[in-house]
């Protein structure tokens, strides 16, 4: 019997602990609210990650729904031009920080463990702490809306001077960052430990799954630019308050300054949202074509790669600026380089899937969606990092096309997948495949209508963060917003999938529901027990599923 | 370290040690951010390169940036190097701009600096008091020279003009290159 087999019943969980010399988080048998608000076990926090990221996804979702009311005709039909910038602020913010990093936080607290074979997290207490600093300053956010003067309103960059100039709501936004910083490097913190000291014996660093190489590389990436961005909005804060001159030319300051601070954080941050989902596609992919990944040592080496080219690429944000011509030279050709790692990764899905026994499950969908479509941002990207062509476009809807193309159809459809692909694990019941399928497929015709006719908005000079234009913009706008509606409500349908399986989905789960998955989460029951490889995996059945994985 | 067959203690402790050395490279960067600041000044100064200035900042004042720029035509064995690429410029007020200008080569040298606006309009809000384009220059052999350029800005400047670039291109006299 392996450890994984000893179904450990909560509530007698108190008293297997001292034997276990667990002192350092003593899980009580809490039940209830008790269970959640002092939870230290990495399956409940994984889970609170997860709901709150969703709500976070819906809350931000409505916002973007409020911009293209807005925009379905010219001229101003709902919002003032002020409430509409503080919901594009708003929509980005909580986006980036609430729905998608709070998701791979907490899939790396849910799957790290199980697929390390790991009893539980590093810090088990800190991991609560990181969860529960993260709806006060959502909270903040929402409740910045209502104060006088509004929210935020200069978009999710808060570049100065305008963020030096807005009232308090803009004070709130900068203490929720404060405390969204702090949630993400304590996460960052635990799951570099956990990666790093408690995998099972016999997975070498060099063995592990893919999912937890990047979720390692990533954690790496935010304790490194995390505090980056956490010293900018202090600056910012004493700008406002307290007679500083960080960001304020009269007193002998630079605007621009800020926009280096922020961006050397903001590349990197990109990659925050696009590494986990690489991993996640990597799990996914060599599961349904039947086949081991391709390249597992190029992916790992690619992996690294983007994560250090990141920090050397911020100034593409900035071309317009007015920087030297080398500089922007450099920062161009940097920022082609990051292409190639990417493409490496590509290739290699692709070469995974190659003469591979694929079936298309839910996961799978996604997974091959997100390569497509991923792969269309990586392209506009590419156009926008030459500097002479993003002087043209930079601060249009063409921006808004490519970004919603790697953090939609990358990040978030990725998440999509890896729900789908463990929702059996977390239940014990499997969802419902039409369901799912329709899910997919839905997502993926409206996002296309919605978001590829910005390309053509930006080419013809559409800028981003407007509230009305000119006439001769009127289809395209029409059309995305008919299809952000469309995308939008589609999302209930999986909100309905996701629960429908919880209360029992269309049957029972067994332990590996898929054919080509050799990972060691698929090594314990379905739903996993709360307990889980309180001893390390036995040596054979580590070698077993790294053997099918050809490592 | 792979902590996963210690006993517990012992993980513990290695734990916390892995995780003490992240919370250190954290808030270094918080000092790497501060950091940035002065980096940024130094940086800037040292490549001359422009940066947002207190004289410019204050939008009453109505200020406007000159910015200075210059060519060499092809051939020509001179360099001319605006000492501040940018001044400030206030309605009915002087600015004055020194350039350094060297002769390269080993012979006497013979040119004259022909200046031009961008934006055109803005030629007519800013008067030459003196300018070393106003007369032919001979510069002696390896000859390094400051000369300067002095204008009057016109009370009648529209303060929506915001930035004027005013460029000098060095040509050689005729019949003596
Ligand atoms: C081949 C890879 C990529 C290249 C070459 C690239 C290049 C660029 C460039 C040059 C810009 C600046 C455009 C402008 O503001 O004028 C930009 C913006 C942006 N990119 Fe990418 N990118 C790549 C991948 C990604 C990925 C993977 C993500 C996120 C998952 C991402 C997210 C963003 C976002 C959010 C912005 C807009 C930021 C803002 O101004 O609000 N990019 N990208
Ligand atoms: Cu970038």
């Amino acid at each position: 019997m392996t450890a994984a087999t000893e179904t450990l019943n909560p509530i007698q969980g108190g008293h297997a602990d001292e034997a276990h010399g667990h002192d350092d988080h003593g899980h009580h048998a809490s039940t209830g609210w008790r269970r959640w608000v002092y939870a230290t076990n990495h399956k409940d926090i994984g889970t609170l990650y997860l709901w709150f990221a969703f709500t976070m996804f819906i809350v931000g979702g409505l916002m973007a729904l409020g911009i293209r009311a807005e925009l379905f005709t010219p001229g101003l039909q709902f919002w003032q031009p002020e409430f509409f910038n503080q919901l594009t602020t708003l929509h980005g913010i909580i986006m980036v920080f609430g729905a998608i990093m709070p998701a791979f936080t907490g899939l790396a607290n849910w799957m790290l463990p199980l697929m390390l074979g790991a009893p539980d997290m590093a810090f088990a207490r800190m991991n609560n702490w990181s969860f529960w600093l993260l709806p006060p300053s959502a909270l903040l956010l929402v409740i910045s809306l209502f104060v006088p003067g509004g929210a935020a309103a200069g978009g999710w960059t808060l570049y100065p001077p305008l963020s030096l100039q807005f009232g308090m709501g803009m004070d709130l936004a900068i203490f929720s960052v404060h405390l969204l910083g702090l949630s993400s490097i304590m996460g960052s913190i635990n799951i570099v430990v956990t990666v790093l000291n408690m995998r099972a014996p016999g997975m070498t660093l060099m063995r592990m799954p893919m999912f937890a190489w990047t979720s390692l590389v990533t954690a790496y990436l935010l304790i490194a630019v995390a505090p980056v961005l956490a010293g900018a909005v202090t600056m910012l804060l004493t700008d406002r308050h307290f007679g500083t001159h960080f960001f304020k030319a009269v007193g002998g300051g630079d605007p621009v300054l800020f926009q280096h601070i922020f961006w050397f954080f903001g590349h990197p941050e990109v990659y925050i949202m696009a590494l986990p989902a690489f991993g996640i596609v990597s799990q996914i992919i060599p599961a349904f074509a039947r086949k081991p990944l391709f390249g597992y040592h190029s992916m790992v080496y690619a992996t690294a790669s983007i994560a250090i080219l990141s920090f050397m690429v911020w100034a593409h944000h900035m071309f317009s600026v007015g920087m030297p011509a080398t500089a922007q030279l450099f920062f161009m050709f940097m920022t082609m380089l990051i292409a190639v790692p990417t493409g490496v990764k590509v290739f290699n899905w692709i070469a995974t899937m190659w003469q591979g026994s694929m079936s298309f499950e839910t996961p799978m969908l996604f997974a091959v969606g997100f390569v497509c479509l991923f792969t269309v941002g990586g392209f506009s990207g590419l156009v926008l990092s030459i500097a002479p062509v993003d002087t043209q476009m930079h601060d249009t809807y063409y921006v808004v096309a490519h970004f919603h193309y790697v953090l939609v159809a990358g990040a978030l459809f990725s998440l999509f997948g890896a729900v789908y692909y463990w929702l059996p694990k977390w239940t014990g019941y499997m969802y419902s495949e039409r369901m799912g399928k329709f899910h997919f497929w839905w997502s993926m015709i409206w996002f296309n209508v919605t978001f590829f006719p910005m390309h053509f908005l930006g080419l013809a000079g559409m800028p981003r963060r407007i509230p009305d234009y000119p006439l001769q913009f009127t289809d395209f706008n029409t059309l995305a917003s008919v299809g952000a509606f469309c995308f939008g409500l589609g999302q209930l349908i999986f909100l309905y999938n996701v629960i429908h399986t919880i209360r029992g989905g269309v049957g029972k789960a067994p332990a590996n529901p898929w054919e080509g998955s050799h990972t060691l989460e698929w090594e314990v029951p379905s739903p996993a027990p709360h307990h889980t490889w309180e001893t390390p995996p036995a040596r054979e059945v580590v070698e077993k599923g790294l053997k099918e994985q050809l490592l | 370290m792979n902590t996963a067959a210690m006993p517990a203690v012992e993980r513990d402790r290695a734990n916390r040690r892995t995780a003490i050395k992240l919370g250190i490279a954290a808030a270094a960067m918080v000092g790497f951010a501060y950091g940035m600041v002065p980096f940024y000044n130094v940086f800037c100064e040292a490549l001359g390169l422009d940066r947002a200035r207190p004289e410019l900042a204050d939008v009453h004042a109505a200020a406007m940036r000159v910015e200075f720029d210059t060519n060499v035509s092809a051939g020509l064995p001179a360099r001319l190097t605006p000492l501040q690429p940018v001044v400030a410029g206030r309605a009915g007020g002087l600015v004055k701009a020194r350039f350094r200008l060297e002769n390269l080569s080993d012979a006497p040298l013979g040119l004259r600096a022909v200046p031009s606006y961008a934006p055109e309009r803005a030629g007519r809000f800013l008067t030459k008091m003196e300018c070393f384009c106003f007369n032919a220059l001979t510069l002696a052999a390896r000859e390094t020279r400051e000369v300067t350029v002095v204008l009057l800005v016109d009370e009648a400047m529209p303060a929506e003009l915001g930035a004027v670039t005013l460029s000098y291109t060095l040509f050689p006299l005729e019949g003596k290159a």
